[in-house]
C-alpha cells in the first residue's frame, strides 16, 4: 500500500481507540498505531510466521482466517475495524463488511483502483492483465480475487447500505484530488453504517 | 552447550542419552512435606509430600515466577541434567538460560502432580491409616486438586504472585484452572495443546490404556508388589498413548516400513513402541496412570456453568498455542477456548503452528514454538 494510506489512517483514528486490524501481516502498521496513537488493539493474520512476527512486536494477535474469525468478537467490541490491502482477497466482501460493522463501529478499507489510467492503458495497449506498483503480481500469483474501481466501490457501499464518510486517494506521486477514478492507484475510506 | 540428540525430533521424556549436556548443568529435585488439602472428592490429606524443582532466582520484587505444569507422564524434573538417573529434564529444550523460558530472567517452579509417582503424594505413598501403600485406596484426584497442591508449594516458596503459568496437554489444563480459580495470582497464562474438557475420543484412548492395566493379571485390584507389577498392561497403555502423541507424518518420517535390519522381523515402529513401553514401566506407577488419566477425563473447566461466567473472573492475559498436526488435542479445541476467552474480552494471542510432529510438538526441539513463547513472555514481562 502507498505510505500515504497508512498516514491517512493514523490521522483518522483518534488516540486511545480500540482497533481490530484484519490481515495484519507482520504487525508493523498495528505497532505504529499502538505507539503513535496509543490505541489498544489486536490483529488477525492467517500466516503463522507473520503471527510470530506480531508476537515479537508484543501485539495481541489471532491466527485465523478473516472469514471464520469474526464471530468470536462481541457486538461493537471495537471502535474501528481495518481492512487495509486485504479487501480484494476476500471471497465474500459484502459478508465480511457486514460482520465488520457488527464487531466495530466504523470500518476503514483500503484497496487498489483497477480503473487507474496506467491499468487501463496496459490493458488497452498491451492486451495483457496489468501489473502495476499497487497490483504488483501477475494474474497467476496474485491473491486478489476482485478487481474493482473507485466508482465500483461506491456502488458497493450503496448496495450494502453503508456511508463513505471520508476518502483519500493516492498515486505514486502523492494524494490525488482531481479525477481519482482515473488518476489514483489506491484508495482508502472510512465507512459508517447509517 | 547443548549437545544435539541424534533422534532430533524426539522428546526427552524417556531418553537416556549418554553424555547429554544441559545448558543448566546438573539439577536436582527435592521433596517437601506441606500442609494437606481437602480433595474435591472429600478426602482430607493431613499433609502432602511434593516433589519439585526450582531454577533461576526469584527477583527482589518477587514478580518473575513461572509455574510449569507437567503433562500426564511428566515429572518435577523439568530441565537440567539429573545425574542420578542419567536423564535431562522433560522440557530441557525449552527451559534454561536464553531459552523459551529463560532461567536467567525467570524463577521457574515445576512440581510433580498430586496422584503422581515421582515423589509427590500418590498411590505409591504410604497410607497413614494402614501403614501400607495406598494403591487403589488413594482418593480420586482432579486437576483442581493438583492445582491446590501447587498453590501450597508456592506458599511454601514465598511466591504470592505468578508472572506466568504454563504447560502442555494436562499441564495446560492446570494452567487454565490457575487463571480461573486464582485470577489475582496469575498475570500471564500460556496453555499449550490443551482443551477445556476431553472429547469422547480423548476419553476413549485413555480408557484403552486403563483397560490394559486393569486386565493385567498382575494388577491384582491395585495391590501389586514391587516384584510383580502389571508391567505389560502399563506398557501397552504407554504404547497406545505414544501413537496418539505422534502424527502420520512423524511416523512415516521416523519409521516408514523400516526394520532395524533385513533379518529383523519387527518393524522399527514396533521396536520403538516396545522400547517406549519398557522404559516407561520402569519409572511410572500403574495405579498412578489410572488416577491421572481419570483426572484428565473428568476435567471440565466450566463444570456445567456458562463459559462466559467462569471466564469473567479471569485477569490474566493469554497466549494459546496449538499444533496443526496434533490430532489428540486438535487445534479446534484451542480455537474454541480462544473464542470463549475473546467473548469475555480476555486479551488473548493465538497461534497454531505448522509443526508436523503431532501432540509431541511442544516437547521436541521446536524453534518456531520456542521463539513465540520466548518473545511473548519477554514482552509481557516488560509490559508490567
Amino acid at each position: 500500500m502507498h505510505p500515504g494510506i497508512y498516514d491517512t489512517v493514523l490521522d483518522w483514528i483518534p488516540q486511545g481507540a480500540h482497533v481490530l486490524d484484519l490481515g495484519t501481516g507482520d504487525g508493523a502498521f498495528l505497532q505504529r498505531l499502538v505507539q503513535t496513537n496509543k490505541v489498544s488493539g489486536e490483529g488477525v493474520e492467517q500466516d503463522a510466521a507473520l503471527v510470530s512476527r506480531c508476537v515479537e512486536r508484543g501485539l495481541v494477535v489471532h491466527q485465523g482466517d478473516i472469514a471464520n474469525g469474526l464471530d468470536q468478537y462481541g457486538q461493537h467490541a471495537f471502535d474501528y475495524v481495518l481492512l487495509l490491502g486485504t479487501f480484494q482477497e476476500l471471497v465474500s466482501p459484502s459478508d465480511i463488511v457486514r460482520e465488520a460493522f457488527r464487531v466495530g463501529r466504523q470500518v476503514i478499507i483500503a484497496y487498489s483502483n483497477f480503473a487507474y489510467l496506467g491499468v487501463r492503458l496496459q490493458m488497452l495497449l498491451k492486451g495483457r492483465t496489468p501489473v502495476t506498483q499497487s497490483l504488483p503480481l501477475p494474474w497467476y500469483r496474485t491473491h486478489n480475487l476482485h478487481f474493482l474501481s473507485i466508482l465500483d466501490f461506491r456502488d458497493f457501499c450503496r448496495d450494502i447500505d453503508v456511508n463513505e464518510i471520508r476518502c483519500a486517494t493516492f498515486n505514486a506521486r502523492g494524494p490525488v484530488r482531481y479525477l481519482p477514478n482515473l488518476r489514483a492507484e489506491e484508495s482508502v475510506c472510512l465507512l459508517q453504517s447509517p | 552447550m547443548t549437545k544435539h540428540i541424534q533422534r532430533e525430533e524426539g522428546d526427552l521424556q524417556d531418553q537416556k542419552v549418554a553424555g547429554y549436556q544441559s545448558a543448566l548443568g546438573v539439577t536436582h529435585t527435592q521433596i517437601v512435606s506441606l500442609p494437606g488439602i481437602r480433595t474435591q472428592s472429600g478426602h482430607e490429606f493431613a499433609h502432602v509430600d511434593v516433589s519439585y524443582q526450582t531454577l533461576g532466582k526469584l527477583s527482589p520484587a518477587r514478580d518473575n515466577a513461572i509455574l510449569i505444569c507437567h503433562a500426564l507422564s511428566g515429572t518435577a524434573h523439568v530441565a537440567g541434567f539429573n545425574s542420578k538417573i542419567d536423564k535431562p529434564g522433560w522440557w530441557d529444550y525449552h527451559v534454561g538460560p536464553g531459552k523459551a523460558i529463560d532461567t536467567d530472567k525467570f524463577f521457574v517452579v515445576c512440581s510433580n502432580v498430586l496422584g503422581g509417582c515421582d515423589g509427590t503424594t500418590g498411590p505409591t505413598s504410604q497410607n497413614p491409616a494402614t501403614g501400607k501403600p495406598y494403591g487403589m485406596a488413594f482418593p480420586a484426584v482432579t486437576i483442581r486438586d493438583m492445582v491446590a497442591v501447587q498453590s501450597r508449594l508456592l506458599e511454601h516458596l514465598g511466591v504470592k504472585q505468578l508472572f506466568a503459568v504454563t504447560g502442555g496437554s494436562m499441564g495446560g489444563m492446570q494452567a487454565l484452572v490457575w487463571a480461573v480459580e486464582r485470577p489475582d495470582q496469575v498475570r500471564v497464562c500460556v496453555p499449550i495443546a490443551t482443551c477445556t474438557s476431553h472429547s469422547a475420543m480423548q476419553i476413549a484412548f485413555n480408557e484403552i490404556g486403563r483397560c490394559a492395566i486393569l486386565t493385567d493379571p498382575n494388577w491384582n485390584t491395585g495391590n501389586y508388589t514391587d516384584t510383580c507389577r502389571p508391567e505389560h498392561g502399563l506398557a501397552v497403555a504407554r504404547m497406545v498413548g505414544h501413537v496418539t502423541y505422534l502424527s502420520e507424518f512423524s511416523m512415516t518420517h521416523k519409521f516408514g516400513r523400516n526394520r532395524q535390519s533385513a533379518t529383523e522381523e519387527m518393524f522399527s515402529v514396533e521396536s520403538y513402541l516396545h522400547h517406549q513401553g519398557q522404559s516407561f514401566v520402569k519409572r511410572f506407577d500403574p495405579n498412578s496412570y489410572l488416577y491421572i488419566t481419570k483426572a484428565l477425563d473428568d476435567f471440565d473447566l466450566f463444570a456445567g456453568q456458562p463459559a462466559a461466567e467462569v471466564l469473567s473472573k479471569v485477569q490474566s492475559r493469554f497466549l494459546v498455542v496449538s499444533f496443526e498436526s496434533d490430532w489428540l488435542y486438535p487445534p479446534s479445541q484451542s480455537r474454541e477456548l480462544v473464542r470463549q476467552l475473546k467473548r469475555t474480552s480476555v486479551p488473548v494471542t493465538y497461534i497454531n503452528l505448522e509443526t508436523e510432529y503431532g501432540h509431541d510438538s511442544f516437547l521436541i526441539n521446536n524453534p518456531p514454538f520456542a521463539n513465540v513463547v520466548r518473545h511473548y513472555l519477554d514482552n509481557e514481562y516488560r509490559r508490567a
